[in-house]
């Protein structure tokens, strides 16, 4: 139903039924900014001003001609920084016009030197400044009569709002107040970016806050503001969200200004953003079409490329659309909208869209976990036929990270690494470096090679970016840097570190909050590393809630664990079914290092029902496995676990032969724990050799037992580093043994004692020493 | 019940037609120039009152007279559109005539000045922002009177238009059902909340005046909120209490009419709308647009060219021509008439949609898709843009992408069947077969506007070798063409009675298979193949007549599958 009043609607923008905000084609307008530049730039011209403080000026004129507006205030005292003379003057001129009559403002115009005419002036008219001065001549002479007279309005509030200082402007200003809140383009609670100053203008101009959190919201911004403030918020968002706006304010910034241009259609990308921001499915669909039924119209306008721009812009649409449901887990709708835009694609032969497609093809049949090997060499061979280094380095990183799964040889893996690496640094690709380094982080630590691992880690967070600097801001929350952090926690946890580790965690907490894309990596290392603490220090009641954190983060790895916790609580049954469950799944998926893990913990459920030749052909098998796909932390595993089970089987001589092939690796990358057990099995191989019974009978190697000393030395070291009370509690019984038999009473004395306190302290009744590794 | 209350409520129309009088005085003085519009119309179908009975004028007060010279200068200005004028001699007048007067000018005037900056701004960006600058004063100003409890029912409805406008939506609605209990004549303060209601839960909530108009109002209000039996309902009695003769109740029955496509209803209404009111303009677009569904070119030639006589500058004018247009495959004329209509009113959402369609005929996809881009930022709820968007991009061949659009246009109109087929359409390009079945399923089921949801619910079936569903789907769609009466174009009954044909003859069911096999043959295009199943099934037949045909007969009948369809009884559906 029509309104009740009368209105009047016409509006003359409107051509072809569609209103066109920019009626004559003129990108910039004047505003009282823009006037005050000009006259700056006149007195440039006109006045005489010694070398330096000119050089300082020139220096100064294309920030301000490219910048946003600034109000008069700062704009005064950048000027009076370079040469306080010129901003006398430029003021002085300002205020003629602001307490003259409308026709001194004319006059400025009148006056000002025409580009066409003064031919040996800097304002000659192919010049920056000429060019600058023609749009804004053009643009002056286009105004209407009404246009003129709010120019000049609005030039007056411009220049008596910096001076009428009180704390509300207006209200000192009773003549204007009429006219003034539709002028407020350069009022001052727009640009309250009032930090500017020298250090800061030699670099651009960009440090400047654009407005102020706590000032209301309410004016409107210029084209220029609008289209900085975008640029900014994106540039954000990408490289350090949390220095972005927050989620809420950015939905009202923008908001605010969709209501006065929706034909913005750049700001309702940075909504679908930010609404990616905040996991909003339903709105961020909705600002992608609106994006790109936007874009369509304007990529219209452009006809010099013809149809392409227009049907170019529908490919990526449907391509954008399948990136979106693939974030937010919808293979199924992500695959029909990416064969949407591969058809679309192939009927316009557009083969860099094609790539781009196949290369998300192959992304998502990964997420879908089938293989997609295939797939993704085609890629690679077609990036590199058409030239696209980004997309073709993807695909190999991809590859190898399939390969490194799959067991493909070391040097293969490395020597692609390093072609593709030879690829970035000729591009610069700077982002793929990040990743290239990431990728070989997790190599070697799958490879159980931590010192590398370590080093390549500490390479990347060192490592400056190659990437511009803007805004202060420098791209470091990408995937790789969680992954390259998250990797130094787990390292650090290893060792023990726990102080270094919390920290860490710290950091990666507050440059990946919580919502935020990739913080379900750090989620998911912070409650391993817990939770391997908790069991290592014998708290199973602690560890076993952690379980069901993990498994909504990541159901294999959160099986396993479970399977580990009921293994730990005594519970085989359970235990059993669970990994049973498991080596299915993971043969099924191809994860090798989590198959060997699960061999183990099943050969350990074999020994608890004294099954050590049971044990024995799964073992074999996973040390065949791991030595297949050069797993070396996991072989060496392995190995002492055979140890163990000959040891059990009464072959210690044997047992000990073969602890001497794990012992060095183990000794070199193993975590803590690691050492302390492959320590402990040492020592009791060497009692076991020298001929210790359990009971303490039969005569004894006093050479060994000593060694055996020194190894149990050793081990105990280990283990009170990670508190892990129970094994200390093995070894000081161990000790006390030996030193009983090699007669040293006192050392036997304090070792006896110490087994009791720990005994007494773990009130469990002790397992069976011999029972576990 | 409540029919006898209406009926003892409206018992009295002499008192109607009195309170009618008086409130259309006091309206005119006022210059509120469409509530005085509304009330003659209502006044005029009513009886002539004998003169002694004609209402008293309104009490003169003391206050009326000093103000009097003042008031009568300035409603000639504001007669005449000098708005300002009026204000500047109305200031320091204290009757509520004049005080009214006095706000309503500055804000009109604050309107007019809004306008025509939207034409004078300085950037693009502050396009938008062209505010009405006497709201705010004209809002400080009265609620301290509203606080002061001095304002009457044209003030506050004033009042609540100021709030409307500043977007203090919970307050207007508050202000305006004060308005209503002050003065329950006046339409604009219903009118005004009727915008302002946004679901039937808020129109419940709302305690309304008790009087005759308050009827009126429910009636509007369910046509808005797409209620249109209940609407049809409250209009009808109205039609009953002795408003029979009135142009508004017939006009917004038959829009009711056009809402849920009883296309027929509609035109025969509008068509005696424009027999008593030859030279309405007034809702002349939904008229046309009937016209032009039932693609009624000479009907529509003539109501535009009566028309264009009357006024051509009417958005309505406007529409209408534009339908013309299109109805004549002109689509390029029919585009610039429907910029024309926006030209005179761009907040006219119809106009926009349309001319998305002109757009589409036209293949220019980004202009269409700009056209309906505008008319969603209007009115988010426009289904029919939303639709349009969908059809845009099927044109382009992005099935799955037109996806969005027409879940958006479905979720506003639940139950339109074509929503749906679109749906379906797409999710059958797309290959997911089961999406698509729901969708023709449902749309089926909520009633099919072009019948071409079971057919294309068969096809699927039949091509997923789902037999027993396909014929059933068929056999729906034959009863379903028959039972509709018309004869539609895209029929495709030979299809059906094809299938059927096959299905029965496969089934062993000999008697159905040969009345289908007849029935193909009354049309061309199947008439071959009906023939060829006929000389089949008497093939067969005689194989029977060997003497095992009653052991087996049993047997067979057995083996028929448990969902079989029952027989088809066509005698019944013959046309």
């Amino acid at each position: 139903m029509a309104s009740v009043h009368e209105s009047l609607y016409f509006n003359p923008m409107m051509t072809n039924g569609v209103v066109h905000a920019n009626v004559f084609g003129i990108k910039d307008w004047v505003t009282p900014y823009k006037i005050s530049v000009l006259a700056l730039l006149y007195d440039m011209t006109a006045s005489k001003t010694t070398l330096p403080e000119r050089r300082r000026l020139n220096k100064l004129i294309l920030p301000l001609q490219q910048g946003p507006d600034l109000t008069l205030g700062q704009f005064l005292k950048t000027v009076e920084e370079c040469c306080p003379q010129t901003a006398y003057a430029v003021k002085q001129r300002l205020q003629e016009m602001a307490d003259g009559e409308l026709k001194d403002m004319e006059y400025f115009f009148s006056t000002l030197p025409t580009p066409f005419t003064a031919f040996d002036s800097e304002a000659y008219k192919t010049s920056v400044v000429g060019l600058f001065m023609r749009h804004m001549l053009l643009a002056y002479n286009k105004l209407s009569f009404s246009q003129v007279y709010k120019l000049y309005k609005s030039l007056q509030l411009y220049y008596h709002s910096h001076y009428a200082k009180p704390a509300d402007g207006r209200v000192s200003l009773p003549a204007l107040v009429a006219d003034d809140s539709d002028m407020d383009l350069t009022s001052t609670e727009d640009t309250v970016g009032d930090r500017i100053d020298r250090e800061e203008l030699d670099t651009p101009l960009h440090e400047s806050e654009l407005r102020n959190d706590n000032t209301p919201s309410s004016g409107p911004l210029s084209q220029k503001q609008a289209e900085y403030f975008l640029a900014r918020q994106a540039y954000l968002l990408k490289n350090d969200e949390n220095k972005a706006l927050k989620p809420a304010a950015l939905q009202e910034e923008l908001n605010n200004m969709l209501k006065f241009n929706p034909d913005f259609a750049e700001a309702h990308y940075l909504n679908y953003l930010n609404s990616m921001r905040v996991q909003d499915i339903f709105l961020s669909a909705h600002c992608l079409l609106h994006y790109f039924d936007r874009l369509i119209l304007s990529g219209n306008e452009g006809k010099s490329n013809g149809d392409e721009g227009y049907g170019r812009s529908l490919r990526y649409a449907a391509l954008n659309l399948a990136s979106l449901h693939c974030r937010f887990g919808h293979y199924q709708q992500a695959d029909l909208a990416l064969q949407e835009a591969i058809r679309i694609a192939q009927e316009s032969n557009d083969h860099v869209c094609l790539q781009h497609c196949l290369s998300w093809l192959y992304t998502l049949e990964q997420m879908k976990g089938s293989d997609s090997t295939v797939l993704t060499e085609d890629s690679v061979k077609m990036a590199a036929h058409f030239c696209l280094p980004y997309l073709a380095s993807l695909g190999i990183q991809s590859l190898v990270q399939q390969g490194a799964t799959q067991g493909k040889t070391a040097h293969k893996l490395m020597d692609a690494l390093k072609d593709t690496d030879i690829l970035h640094w000729k591009h610069s690709l700077s982002e793929l470096i990040e990743i290239s380094l990431a990728q070989t982080t997790s190599i070697w630590r799958m490879y159980g090679k931590s010192t590398m691992a370590l080093q390549q880690a500490q390479l990347l967070l060192n490592m400056s970016s190659l990437e511009q600097v803007n805004f202060g801001v420098q791209q470091n929350n990408t995937e790789a840097f969680a992954v390259a952090l998250c990797h130094l926690a787990e390292l650090h946890a290893e060792q023990g570190l726990y102080c270094a580790v919390s920290d860490i965690l710290q950091h990666l907490k507050e440059q990946f909050p919580p919502h935020s894309q990739h913080a379900k990596l750090w989620m998911l290392c912070d409650l391993k590393i817990q939770f391997d603490r908790h069991m290592n220090e014998g708290k199973y009641h602690l560890a076993e809630p952690l379980v069901t954190a993990i498994s909504a983060l990541n159901k294999t790895e959160g099986l396993y664990r479970k399977a580990q916790v009921l293994k730990a609580l005594n519970r085989s049954t359970e235990a059993y079914s669970v990994l049973q469950r498991l080596q299915v799944h993971c043969e099924r998926t191809k994860c090798t290092e989590v198959v060997i893990r699960v061999m183990l913990s099943t050969a350990e459920l074999h020994w608890e029902s004294c099954g050590f030749s049971t044990a024995l052909p799964l073992l074999l098998q996973a040390l065949a496995l791991a030595r297949q796909h050069h797993l070396q932390s996991l072989a060496s595993e392995t190995i002492l676990h055979l140890a163990f089970t000959q040891l059990m089987l009464g072959v210690p001589e044997h047992a000990l032969s073969v602890l001497h092939e794990a012992i060095e690796p183990v000794l070199a990358h193993g975590s803590v724990m690691d050492k302390g057990r492959a320590l402990l099995l040492t020592a009791r191989c060497q009692m076991a050799v020298a001929g210790f019974r359990p009971n303490g009978q039969g005569q004894a190697d006093f050479h060994l037992a000593g060694l055996a000393v020194d190894t149990l030395n050793e081990a105990a070291g280990y283990f009170s580093k990670l508190n892990c009370k129970e094994r200390l509690r093995d070894v000081h019984y161990l000790q006390a043994l030996l030193h009983r038999s090699l007669g040293q009473t006192s050392h036997c004395h304090k070792s006896a004692m110490l087994f009791r306190l720990l005994d007494q302290e773990l009130q469990s009744p002790a397992p069976p020493v011999s029972m576990r590794l | 019940m409540k029919m006898a209350a209406l009926c003892s409520e409206f018992g009295n129309l002499v008192q109607i037609k009195k309170q009618l009088i008086s409130v259309i005085s006091l309206s005119k003085e006022r210059g509120l120039l469409h509530s005085s519009k509304w009330a003659s119309e209502l006044a005029f179908a009513l009886d002539r009152l004998p003169k002694d009975e004609l209402p008293p004028s309104h009490p003169f007060t003391e206050e009326d007279a000093q103000d009097l010279d003042a008031l009568t200068l300035a409603k000639s200005y504001f007669d005449l559109k000098e708005y300002d004028r009026a204000a500047y001699f109305l200031k320091g007048c204290c009757s509520q005539k004049a005080y009214f007067l006095y706000m309503y000018s500055r804000y009109l005037s604050g309107e007019k000045k809004k306008d025509d900056e939207t034409v004078d701004s300085l950037g693009p960006l502050e396009k938008g922002q062209v505010r009405n600058e006497a709201l705010r004063e004209l809002r400080v100003e009265l609620s301290k009177k509203h606080n002061a409890g001095e304002l009457d029912g044209f003030t506050l409805y004033l009042y609540g238009v100021v709030l409307r406008k500043l977007d203090l939506l919970k307050e207007a609605v508050e202000v305006f059902v004060e308005a209503i209990h002050t003065l329950p004549l006046h339409w604009g303060a219903w009118l005004e909340l009727s915008n302002l209601v946004t679901n039937i839960e808020m129109l419940k909530s709302l305690s309304l005046p008790d009087c005759w108009i308050k009827d009126f109002f429910m009636a509007h209000m369910y046509t808005e909120l797409q209620m249109i039996k209940e609407a049809l309902q409250k209009y009808q009695n109205l039609i009953e209490a002795g408003f029979s003769k009135s142009t508004y109740i017939i006009s917004q029955i038959a829009v009711a009419y056009h809402n849920i496509r009883d296309i027929d209803q509609a035109l025969a209404l509008f068509n005696e709308l424009r027999e008593q009111d030859p030279y309405r303009i007034d809702n002349m677009d939904t008229f046309s647009n009937l016209l032009y569904v039932k693609s009624m070119k000479p009907e529509l030639s003539y109501l535009a060219h009566n028309l264009v006589e009357i006024d051509k500058y009417r958005v309505e004018t406007c529409c209408v021509i534009g339908n013309y247009y299109s109805l004549r495959s002109q689509h390029e004329k029919a585009a610039l008439y429907f910029q024309r209509a926006l030209k005179l009113n761009p907040r006219c959402l119809g106009a926009w949609t349309l001319m998305g369609h002109e757009y589409m005929e036209m293949k220019n996809t980004s202009a269409a898709i700009q056209a309906y881009r505008h008319a969603i930022e209007v009115n988010k709820r426009d289904y029919r843009a939303w639709y349009g968007l969908g059809q845009t991009y099927e044109i382009l061949k992005m099935p799955f992408y037109c996806l969005y659009y027409y879940r958006k246009a479905h979720q506003l109109r639940p139950n339109d069947s074509r929503m749906l087929v679109a749906l379906g359409e797409s999710y059958e390009k797309l290959t997911q077969q089961l999406e698509a079945k729901k969708c023709y399923w449902r749309a089926y089921s909520v009633g099919d506007v072009e019948k071409m949801a079971l057919l294309k619910l068969a096809k699927l079936h039949e091509q997923l070798n789902e037999s027993d569903d396909a014929a059933q789907c068929y056999m729906l769609y034959i009863q379903d063409i028959f039972s509709c009466g018309e004869q539609l174009e895209h029929a495709e009954v030979s299809t059906a009675l094809r299938y059927l044909g096959q299905y029965y003859f496969k089934n062993k069911l000999y008697d159905e298979a040969s009345l289908c096999a007849q029935r193909c043959c009354d049309y061309n295009d199947a008439r071959e193949e009906g023939k060829a199943l006929l000389r089949q099934i008497s093939q067969v037949r005689d194989q029977i007549e060997t003497p095992s045909a009653d052991v087996f007969a049993p047997l067979s009948n057995n083996n028929t599958p448990a969902r079989r369809v029952s027989p088809l009884n066509l005698i019944s559906f013959t046309p």
